[in-house]
Parts: structure tokens; C-alpha cells; sequence
């Protein structure tokens, strides 16, 4: 009976010993967060009980069973990010049941459409090819609600939303690590295993993969919050898994599934940091953030490692999976046709976006100069607790070790046991040869930059002319600003605007359209009794036309 | 047979009895009316469990009353679906009265309102145990109008103008279904039901059956409040107090409306491809239309009203699918309506006793102030909204897969995306009333009584493990009996003729 429930495999149980690994690290970190909150127990409560169907979801064998699980943890979701204090977290709480639970609704139209065609529900037993109009829709519905979870476009809305609103550890916890890990490995699961992926298909992952990564990152090139600017690249980044899967052959699979594992340790890395900033510093709002590497240097350094790895610069982990995805797009090329130049164009323009982004990030919190507040209120070195301070270093520390020894410890460890096919890898990227370059090059860097501290520099207050500002002095340069004219270029221009109007925001259009129809609705009933009348007898003609006919 | 038979009119007697003894001494005794009240609907629910064990040992019993052998005197049929539908109503009411015993209280006269409730009541359980259709007809009027009456129990002026629209339409359903009736009875000159459907399998099919049965979908319809015969709904479920709300809501438009639909289309005069497509189209009608509505309001009761109308759509539509699985379905999302509808009903009920209000623009951050009351409306909300594991997915999705399984691709889509308005309708009823910071006015608000919260919490809890029901060992014993009735209606025809 159980057997026929839940089932392990390589995939499940990697997937599944990450869950728990990033269970314990938020548990750990909210320890320091979420201290002097009121309802802690109920919040440790509601983790475990994520924990527990996240498991559940993983090792389920049973599309029911799955669904259950799976459909359990969006309602843990609303109720963890009802925790935040935001003057918008139950709107936001509730937008995000709504996009979640909405496309897990549709996803029981998909279980219920492979019930129909294969008379089952055992994920094990089932290999549907996509030949008839029920089974691409049935994967269609699926998909859809993977895509939602793992936050692909145009399902991703919550996301950012969320990382606003939610508290930074639930942000961390489930969008950023838990939810990235279920969603794409559902989406694997049924393109590798339940349904006989063909190129249209494959085709249509890799457009969804490559337009969530580009258009992710031009919007999070112009946030100037740092939890919402995290949020984007958590959609984005979901771009590359899809991308990776989408490919369709072994090496972009397991640079997807690589991708996965590694955006969700350097995500909770950064989400963790940026919860850090936002427990000292009291905003996330990046105006009055800024030279925060005096006060909080450790954090600075987990923070960068997370910012590099995510901009997939060598040798961090980001870098390795999308390397591995970038050569499945070009062995994708092999087979002919155009496309793969467009997959590969996106993904590595998304990477190029991502550093960019980052870099006005890294500058604007703990660069530059700090803000008048901060500057008031003195550059004491004050780290947060060790309990926030230990998950982030260990995620810094992970990054490095899936970065330089990605062959070695987690593709032969966790990635290609997944795969039931074996990896050829052509382009293995000798990492240490790189990596001692690299580390050559940062003290060489450090070298030259204190040698030209050796030139003496003054500070001063802001003064024209000779005269010190005395109100609103904050002359300094935030870095908020980096990207802004982005928005003045031509067709970006519309684009950004429409966006700004939330036109892509499938929540706000679907409200929109809800509200026009329940207007209408709302006009017919008026209230009147003869009308009321009126519509009992026509519904009745209606009635006795049809079975008279 | 046994004496079994004896508990069947029980169902009947107590309620009545019940109801006449409170209006005699409940004015100057005034625990009377407490006592009786939730005395009677505790001992009746457990007669119906009772009845439940009955009836998987003797599959189906009948009461003549009177001694008077059917088909002249009137027959009382407890099977399968009857004792189903006699546990829902009759948890739910005995849920309602013990809630009451404090709600009532900041009215007056709660001697008149027991009063009112247990002859609802009888007339509710009286339309699910009798076997004789104008009986049937008499016990829906006596539960109509015991619910007019408690739809103006405030006599506000919204109040009677809401009792008067509910009275006069109902009326109109009421008519249809007796012009029905009359029909029925000049074709086959008997009222029994059982010999109705003995006889019209003799006769063989005819358009007086056809008009027959459009009168009885526009009457019953009306009753259960299927669009476009809902319109008194939304204005008379939310008028009443809380727990009538929760009773018409939870129960009343299904023993009246969905049961005898079952009941009349399921046994008696057949349900034809027409029929079965109309009820489909109305149930996905009425699913959508309910749900859009639902979104639009700010009244909490009224909201809830709205959905109400959405989810009679998929008991309907489970009907209409009518192959055994969606008849499962529909017959469990009933049961699972009764349990969380008024559960939801009763929540508004708390808020508005807390608050002195329902709009939802005045009212906001009351987690904090009445934690019980929040959670289990949540819990309510996700059961509605079908979240896994709450009761209300499972039956959902025994209906979308039902569908799917019968090739109706097209309801099956309709009533996802029901699933989908109702869940934005109710997180957003949520996120007004009990989600962020408290409103300024209400900061010294305290949680509701002992005994509202008792009833809150075990509705709840059952709403939260409904799904166990679907475990094989209990679902033989409680819904596959109704099932049974539904799909196997000859039994139904032969064990009733066999004690004429």
C-alpha cells in the first residue's frame, strides 16, 4: 500500500535531503529573525508542517498523493507570509494563494486528463507521448503548476510581491529555496519520466525558460527595494532551469536540475544576507542603504559570494551549471535549426543583466557611502547574531564548493545518479587551474588597491561653495539610479511602462477581467422583484424549449 | 420487520413535539427553549446515526404511518440516501442550536426562534424520510415557511423585505412543484413514490412526464438556487440570524431542493439526456455566476450566500454527470457544503456578535482579537476553496475526475474555474476581516463564548478530516449506501413495493 504511495529514487531523495537541509538552516536563522515576534510556535509549527509535505510532495508516487501535498504547502505559504508586518502582506498573502492555488486547481484537471488516458495514477507506471490534444493538455495543466511554484512567467507575480512583504526567512525559505526545488523537480519529473517530451514541447520550455530570464531581469534592474530586486532574480533564474530542461538532451537536463540546487543555496544566501541588512538597518529600501561593508563585513562577504555566484562568475556554483545549460543549448545546435542561437543569446544576455544588477546592488547596500541616518549613527561594527550569521556563511561556503569542485562533489554526488541516462560531459571546465588564476588575480587586485590607499584621501560634509548643506545633505551616490535611463529607450520605454500599469501581472489582469464580469453580474441584480420573477419564467421557457425541441 | 421501523418517524415526531412544547412553556421557562432545543437535535442525531447502522443492516426499512398500508396511507422510507442526508441535517442542526443558546441571547424571544428552528427542522427531516410525494410537498411548505418566518426574525427593514421577496418566490417554486404534482398524480393516480415510478415504468414514457419534470426543475431548482432561480438567496440568507443562516445555507436548500432532485429525478421519474444536460448546464451556470458574484461583495454573509449558489452548481453538476463516481462526488461535496458552509455562516455569526457589523470595509485584523474564530473561518475558506487535504478538495476532485471520466471536458474546466473565484472570493472575505492590523474601533473586541466556539471547533474538525471518509471501510457504511440508492433505483422500487 505504501510502496504503491511514495517512492524513492536518486532524484527524489536528493531533492529531498536539500529540503531538509534548507529547513534547518531557516529554523536556525529565524531563531535570530524572527526573535519578539508573537505566534513563534505556531511559525515553527507551519515550517515543520512544510517540511513534512515538501517531503511528502518529493517521494509521492501517486499523482493524488502528490497533488495533496503539494497543494497543502500553498496554504503553509499563506499562512507563513501572514507573519510579515507589512502594511501589504495579506494582500500579498492573498495574491499568492490565488496564483498558487488557482494553478494548482487546473493542475487537478491535468491528474484527472491522465487518469483518463492511462486509467492510473502511479507517476512510476505511466510514459504518455504527447501525440493527442488530451495529453499535451493534460502536461500543459501540470506544467502550469509548476511554474507557478518554481515562479515562471507569466506565473511569477507573487514572487517579488512576496519578498517585499513576506519575512525575509519565510522568503528564503520557500520561493527562493523549497518551492524552486519543488516546482522544477516536478517539472522534471513529468518531462523526463511521466510524459515522452517532443521538440514542440521542448521548444515551448525554452521560449517560457528564455523570455523568464530576460524579462525577470530588466525588471530587476530598475527595483530599488532589495528584497523585491531579490525577488525578480529568483523568477529569473527559474528561466535557466526551465531552459535546461527544455533542451531535452542529458547535459542541459542535469545543468537545469545543477541549477536548481545552486540557485537555491546562493538565493537563501542572499536572502539570508539581505535579511541580515534588513534586521540592522531596519529598511530595505535602497536610498537609504549604503556603506554597510564597515559595519557588517562577514555579511558583506556572504553577500558577494552570493551576488557572484548568482551572475555566474567563475569559480562560484552559478558559474558551473550554467555552463553545463550553455552546452546543452549548443549540442542542441548540432541537430540544425536556428533557434539554439536565441536560447543561448537569452540565457547568457540574462547572465550579463544579472552581474549588472548586482553590481548596483552590492554598491548601493554595503558600498558607496553611507546615508546621513547611518553616518549619524556611526560605522560601530555590529554583525547580527551567529544564529543568522552561520546559515549565510554556510551557504557562502557551499557556493565556493559547488563552484570549484562541481564535477567532484555534487554532479557525480547527487546530479547524474538522478538521471537514468548517462552525462556526456565535452566541455569539462578544469575549475582548479581557474580557480588559483582567479584567486591570483584578487591579490594582485588587493595589492594595487592598497597600494593606491597609500595616496591620503580626506572626507568631508557636502559643501557648495564653501557652505555646508545643512537640511536633506544626502548628496551621496546610492547606486539606486545605476539602470534608470534603461526606461527612456524606445520600445523599453512602452514595455516598462505597461509593466508599471502590472499589464503583465496575469493576478492583475485576472482581476481585472473578474471584476468586469461581477460588475456586469452586479447590474442585473437590482434588486427588483418583478425582474427576479422575470428570470425564474424565461429560465423555465429556456428549460421547455430545450426539452420539447 | 423489526421494530426498527419505529425510529423512522422519530425524525418527525421530535422536532414537532419539540417545537409545540417551547412555544407552550418556553415564555416564562426561560431555559426551556435552550434545553429542549439542543436536547432534541442532539437525541436526533443520534438517532440517525443510529438509523445509518439500520439501514447497512437492513438496506432499506418503511413506516406506514398510521397503520395504513401504502399506497393509500403514507409511507416513511429510510434506504441509504435518507439516512445519509438524515446525519448531514441533522449534525449540522444540533452544531446550530448549541451555537444558538448564546448567539440568541442579544435577541429577544429566543423561546420563538427554537420554535421556529425545530419545525424547520421536522419539515426538513419529514421531506427526507417520506416516501409519498404529496407529503413531500406539505413537509417543504412546513420548512419554508418556519424559514420565512426566521428570514424576518429581526424585523429590521431589510430584514422583512428580504423575508417578503424569499416568501413570494418560494411560493412560485412551490406552486410549479405542486402543479407538478397534480400532473403526476392525474397520469398515474397514485402519490406514492415508489408506485409512481412502478407505474410510469408500465405507462412507458410520455410529454406529460416531460412538462412534469421541466416544473420540477424550475420548482426544485428554485429552491436549491440554482441560477437563474437564485435570486432570492442572496438577499435572505445573510437577513437571518447567524445560525439560520448557517441552517439554510448549510442545509436547508439541499434537503429541500438537491434531495428532492435526487430523489425525484434519481427514483421516481427518471432522469432523460435532456434533463441530465440541463441540470449540467445549470450546475455550471450557476458554479460560475455564483463565484463571480461572490468576488464582488463586501458583506460577509452575503459573499458567503453567493457561494452558496456556486457550490449547489457542483452538486448538481455531479448529478447530472450521473455515472456513480460524480453522484459520490456530489453527494459528499453536500455533506461537505453542510459542514463548512455553516461553519463559515456560524464565523460571521462570531464576528458580527464581537463586532456589531459584517461589512467587510469596517472590520479587519481580527486574527488577533478572536484567534478561534479566525482559524477555523480559514480552515473553512480552504475547505471551500478546495485546499488539500480539507474535505471540500476531495469531493471536488471526485467530481472533476467523474467529469473527465464521462468525457465532459467542458464542465470539468467551468468547475475549476469556480474553484478558482471561490478561492479569491473567500481569501479576499479573509484578508478584510481577519488578516493585518486592527481596526481602530475595534480593539477591545473578545472572543465569542464558550459554547459558539465549541461549535466553530468541531465543525472545523470535521471539515479538516472529511477527507477520511473516503476511506474504503467508511465510505461503504456512509456515502456508497447513498450511492447505491442513486445507481441501483430499481432496489429502491422493489424493496418499498414489496410492503404494499
Amino acid at each position: 500500500m505504501l510502496g504503491e504511495l511514495f517512492k524513492v529514487d536518486n532524484f527524489s531523495a536528493f531533492v529531498g535531503t536539500f529540503a531538509a537541509f534548507f529547513t534547518v538552516l531557516i529554523a536556525v536563522y529565524s531563531f535570530g529573525f524572527m526573535r519578539g515576534q508573537k505566534g513563534l510556535a505556531r511559525y515553527y509549527l507551519y515550517i515543520a508542517l512544510t517540511l513534512i509535505s515538501s517531503l511528502g510532495a518529493i517521494f509521492a508516487n501517486n499523482l493524488v498523493v502528490f497533488v495533496v501535498f503539494w497543494g497543502f504547502l500553498g496554504f503553509l505559504l499563506y499562512l507563513l507570509i501572514e507573519f510579515g508586518n507589512k502594511e501589504r502582506t495579506s494582500a500579498t498573502a492573498r495574491k499568492s494563494l490565488i496564483i498558487v492555488g488557482g494553478t494548482d486547481a487546473f493542475m487537478l484537471l491535468g491528474v484527472a486528463l491522465i487518469w483518463l488516458i492511462n486509467g492510473s495514477f502511479q507517476m512510476d507506471e505511466l510514459a504518455i507521448t504527447l501525440d493527442n490534444k488530451f495529453a499535451i493538455l493534460a502536461y500543459l495543466l501540470l506544467a502550469i503548476g509548476a511554474f507557478a511554484k518554481a515562479g515562471a512567467m507569466p506565473f511569477h507575480t507573487w514572487i517579488p510581491d512576496m519578498a517585499e512583504d513576506a519575512p525575509t526567512p519565510v522568503t528564503a525559505f520557500l520561493p527562493a529555496s523549497l518551492d524552486k526545488l519543488l516546482g522544477i523537480y516536478f517539472l522534471g519529473r513529468i518531462s523526463l519520466d511521466i510524459f515522452q517530451m517532443n521538440d514542440a514541447m521542448n521548444m515551448f520550455l525554452m521560449g517560457v525558460g528564455s523570455f523568464t530570464i530576460v524579462a525577470a531581469v530588466m525588471m530587476a534592474l530598475v527595483q530599488h527595494d532589495l528584497k523585491r530586486l531579490l525577488g525578480y532574480h529568483a523568477v529569473s533564474q527559474v528561466g535557466y532551469m526551465v531552459l535546461g530542461i527544455g533542451t531535452g538532451n542529458p547535459l542541459g537536463i542535469a545543468g537545469g536540475i545543477f541549477h536548481m540546487l545552486n540557485h537555491a543555496i546562493y538565493k537563501s544566501c542572499l536572502f539570508l544576507s539581505g535579511g541580515a541588512v534588513e534586521k540592522k538597518a531596519g529598511t530595505t529600501d535602497l536610498e537609504k542603504l549604503g556603506g554597510l561593508v564597515k559595519v557588517m563585513p562577514i555579511t558583506f562577504i556572504t553577500f558577494l559570494i552570493g551576488s557572484l555566484a548568482i551572475s555566474g562568475v567563475p569559480p562560484f556554483n552559478g558559474f558551473a551549471s550554467k555552463w553545463m545549460i550553455y552546452q546543452g543549448i549548443i549540442e542542441l545546435g548540432k541537430n540544425g535549426g536556428g533557434w539554439w542561437i536565441v536560447w543561448l543569446m537569452a540565457a547568457m544576455f540574462g547572465s550579463a543583466l544579472t552581474l549588472a544588477s548586482f553590481m548596483k546592488l552590492v554598491h548601493a547596500i554595503f558600498l558607496g557611502q553611507p546615508s546621513n541616518e547611518r553616518a549619524i549613527a556611526g560605522n560601530k561594527k555590529q554583525e547580527v547574531g551567529i544564529t543568522m550569521l552561520f546559515p549565510a556563511v554556510l551557504l557562502a561556503v557551499f557556493c565556493i564548493i559547488f563552484g570549484v569542485f562541481a564535477y567532484a562533489v555534487p554532479l557525480t554526488m547527487f546530479i547524474f545518479p538522478s538521471l537514468n541516462e548517462g552525462v556526456a560531459f565535452d566541455g569539462v571546465w578544469n575549475s582548479g587551474i581557474a580557480t588559483t588564476l582567479i584567486l591570483l588575480a584578487i591579490v594582485l587586485g588587493a595589492i594595487i588597491y592598497f597600494l593606491g590607499r597609500m595616496a591620503k584621501t580626506r572626507r568631508t560634509e557636502s559643501f557648495v561653495g564653501g557652505e555646508f548643506l545643512e537640511k536633506n545633505a544626502d548628496m551621496r551616490l546610492s547606486g539606486v539610479e545605476f539602470y534608470n535611463t534603461i526606461q527612456d529607450v524606445g520600445i523599453l520605454k512602452f514595455i516598462y511602462r505597461l509593466a508599471g500599469k502590472k499589464l503583465f501581472d496575469i493576478y492583475e489582469v485576472g482581476g481585472k477581467i473578474a471584476s468586469g464580469f461581477t460588475a456586469t453580474l452586479r447590474f442585473l441584480h437590482n434588486g427588483v422583484l418583478p425582474t427576479y420573477l422575470v428570470w425564474c419564467l424565461l429560465g423555465m421557457l429556456a428549460i421547455f424549449y430545450v426539452v420539447f425541441k | 420487520m423489526t421494530t426498527a421501523v419505529n425510529i423512522i418517524p422519530i425524525f418527525v415526531i421530535v422536532p414537532l413535539a419539540g417545537a409545540f412544547m417551547i412555544s407552550i412553556g418556553g415564555r416564562k421557562l426561560k431555559w426551556l427553549a435552550d434545553f429542549l432545543g439542543v436536547l432534541s437535535t442532539a437525541g436526533l442525531f443520534i438517532a440517525a446515526l443510529f438509523a445509518l447502522k439500520l439501514v447497512n443492516e437492513y438496506h432499506i426499512l418503511v413506516y406506514s404511518v398510521g397503520a395504513w398500508k401504502p399506497p393509500i396511507g403514507i409511507a416513511m422510507v429510510l434506504d441509504g440516501l435518507t439516512a445519509f442526508m438524515l446525519v448531514t441535517v441533522n449534525l449540522v442542526a444540533l452544531m446550530i442550536a448549541i451555537y444558538s443558546v448564546k448567539y440568541m441571547e442579544h435577541f429577544t424571544s429566543k423561546w420563538k426562534f427554537f420554535t421556529l428552528f425545530l419545525l424547520m427542522l421536522g419539515g426538513m427531516n419529514g421531506v427526507i424520510v417520506t416516501g409519498d410525494i404529496f407529503n413531500l410537498f406539505v413537509f417543504l411548505e412546513i420548512a419554508a415557511i418556519a424559514s420565512f418566518a426566521l428570514v424576518a426574525f429581526g424585523v429590521e427593514r431589510h430584514e422583512l423585505e428580504a423575508a417578503f421577496k424569499y416568501a413570494l418566490m418560494s411560493t412560485l417554486g412551490s406552486l410549479f412543484v405542486l402543479m407538478g404534482i397534480a400532473l403526476l398524480y392525474g397520469f398515474t393516480s397514485t402519490l406514492n413514490m415508489a408506485d409512481i415510478a412502478a407505474v410510469l415504468a408500465q405507462k412507458g414514457s410520455s410529454n406529460i412526464i416531460l412538462l412534469v419534470s421541466v416544473l420540477f426543475v424550475m420548482g426544485f431548482g428554485l429552491k436549491s438556487a440554482l441560477v437563474p432561480f437564485h435570486a432570492w438567496l442572496p438577499d435572505a440568507h445573510p437577513s437571518a440570524p447567524a445560525p439560520i443562516s448557517a441552517m439554510l445555507s448549510g442545509v436547508l436548500i439541499k434537503s429541500l431542493g438537491i434531495y428532492t432532485i435526487f430523489r425525484i429525478f434519481g427514483n421516481v421519474i427518471g432522469v432523460t439526456p435532456a434533463i441530465a444536460s440541463i441540470l449540467m448546464v445549470l450546475g455550471c451556470i450557476s458554479m460560475v455566476v455564483g463565484g463571480f458574484l461572490a468576488i464582488g461583495q463586501w458583506d460577509l454573509k452575503r459573499l458567503y450566500a453567493y457561494s452558496s449558489i456556486s457550490q449547489m452548481g457542483y452538486i448538481i453538476l455531479g448529478f447530472g454527470i450521473g455515472t456513480p463516481l460524480s453522484i459520490l462526488g456530489s453527494l459528499f461535496h453536500l455533506f461537505n457544503h453542510s459542514v463548512f458552509k455553516s461553519l463559515l455562516f456560524l464565523g460571521a455569526g462570531a464576528v458580527e456578535y464581537a463586532t456589531g457589523t459584517r461589512d467587510m470595509k469596517k472590520l479587519g485584523g481580527l486574527m488577533k482579537k478572536m484567534p478561534v474564530t479566525g482559524m477555523t473561518s480559514i480552515i473553512g475558506t480552504m475547505s471551500i476553496s478546495g485546499v488539500p487535504p480539507f474535505a471540500g478538495f476531495w469531493s471536488k476532485l471526485i467530481i472533476i475526475l467523474a467529469a473527465v471520466e464521462a468525457g465532459q471536458l467542458w464542465p470539468a474546466v467551468w468547475a475549476i474555474v469556480a474553484s478558482v473565484l471561490t478561492l479569491a472570493a473567500f481569501l479576499k472575505a479573509m484578508k478584510c476581516t481577519f488578516w493585518g492590523d486592527v481596526r481602530v474601533g475595534l480593539e477591545k473586541i473578545i472572543e465569542v463564548p464558550f459554547l459558539m466556539k465549541f461549535s466553530l471547533i468541531t465543525l472545523a474538525l470535521i471539515t479538516s478530516v472529511g477527507g477520511l471518509l473516503l476511506i474504503p471501510g467508511i465510505q461503504n457504511v456512509f456515502l456508497n449506501q447513498a450511492v447505491g440508492v442513486m445507481t441501483e433505483s430499481a432496489d429502491y422500487l422493489i424493496a418499498v413495493l414489496q410492503h404494499i
